[in-house]
């Protein structure tokens, strides 16, 4: 029996409003990475989990695509939304988020957060994370599509996606991360603060992928 | 606009532009530290200020390091630091050497008395005050250093 119209287009609408869901979740973790150290807001702080469930939403029709191995029928309906109102609702949610809360809410955020990494320096703290927060939030479309090119199509897309955002971090950023590190020792080193955790971290940085296959071979 | 632009541009700009000028007010302050008699602070500015000049002398050192065997070698962090140690004590420490010799030749000669307890010397006014007019000369002089320095990287 062929589902009711009315749950076939509300099955639509979810499925077409996920990539406006993956840019509130990223907005989201641009603001989440603001929250402490820049060691504390990426691992174990709001912004994996934000990051995760953008790669989540951006991934969704492949992911539902494991509920038949379950025993769960779960044919997804393609095409457009039939029903009017939840057509022009689907249209007017995408607009918002797009004109709205990508182009011009974290535009604001952005620079609000470059006016707090100046507060923070007259604080005495690093201005650091409000930069990186602030360009974070200005790179939310680049990063959208950044994401959605690592969409295997495959029921791994989610898996195959973070692998990528993975390999991205560590081959991309981390060696400019490097830079940034060499920077800070030799700030600590005119201040007489530690310089060795800086300089650790700086071949930490330089070596990520092979500290991931020293752990791997040392199960 | 992409994360990776604007966390190049920020390296660059840090790296590049802002530490070199900062390098120049570092040697300012080991002038006048030194003319102030702070021995103790003064070289700290002096190196301060001449890394700054050599952020990215740096960083292609630590690539160096790090890139002398294959980007999924487990051993690779640990041939970092090996690395790492080899340079200390392979280059840095007989440079070092050969400072303290010459140091202790000028002092067995007589020749460094009065910068030895220059705290309490007119010496080091006067030599401070030379410092503080050639200032713009001692960052020439690093630079000059640190250009001639990239020649043995190659």
């Amino acid at each position: 029996m062929a589902p009711p119209q009315l749950l076939s287009d509300f099955m639509r609408l979810m499925l077409l409003l996920a990539p406006s869901a993956a840019i509130i979740c990223l907005v989201l973790a641009g603001l989440s990475l603001r929250q402490g150290s820049i060691p504390d807001a990426l691992i174990g702080s709001n912004f994996a989990k934000w990051m995760f469930w953008a790669v989540v939403f951006l991934t969704l029709p492949q992911l539902i695509s494991w509920f038949p191995s379950f025993g769960v029928p779960a044919p997804l309906p393609g095409g457009g939304v039939g029903t009017g109102w939840m057509a022009n609702l689907q249209t007017d949610v995408a607009n918002f988020v797009q004109n709205f809360v990508m182009n011009r809410l974290a535009l604001t955020f952005a620079a609000f957060f470059v006016l707090r990494a100046i507060l923070d320096t007259v604080q005495g703290g690093h201005p650091l994370p409000s930069i990186l927060g602030a360009m974070f939030l200005l790179a939310i479309q680049t990063t959208v599509n950044l994401i959605q090119s690592y969409n295997s199509g495959t029921s791994y897309a989610t898996a195959d996606a973070l692998d990528s955002l993975w390999n991205y971090t560590a081959g991309t950023i981390c060696p400019i991360a490097a830079g940034l590190a060499i920077i800070g020792a030799i700030w600590n080193f005119v201040g007489r603060r530690p310089v060795m955790p800086l300089v650790g971290a700086t071949l930490g940085l330089l070596t990520v992928s092979a500290i991931w296959k020293l752990v791997t071979s040392m199960m | 606009m992409t994360f990776y632009h604007g966390i190049l541009n920020l390296t660059n700009w840090a790296g590049n532009v802002i530490l070199p000028t900062l390098g120049g007010l570092f040697i300012v302050f080991a002038v006048i530290q030194f003319a102030r008699g702070y021995q103790h602070l003064y070289s700290t500015w002096a190196y301060g200020g001449l890394m700054c000049l050599m952020v990215s002398g740096l960083l292609r050192m630590f690539e160096k390091f790090t890139g002398q065997a294959g980007w999924n070698n487990p051993d690779l962090y640990w041939n970092s630091l090996l690395n790492l140690v080899d340079w200390f004590a392979n280059v840095v420490l007989p440079v070092y050497a050969g400072m303290h010799v010459a140091v202790g030749a000028m002092k067995f000669a007589g020749l460094f008395e009065h910068q030895v307890h220059q705290q309490f010397n007119h010496a080091r006014h006067f030599v401070g005050a030379t410092l503080c007019l050639l200032a713009s000369g001692l960052l020439r002089l690093a630079e000059f250093f640190v250009s001639k320095g990239a020649a043995g990287v190659r």
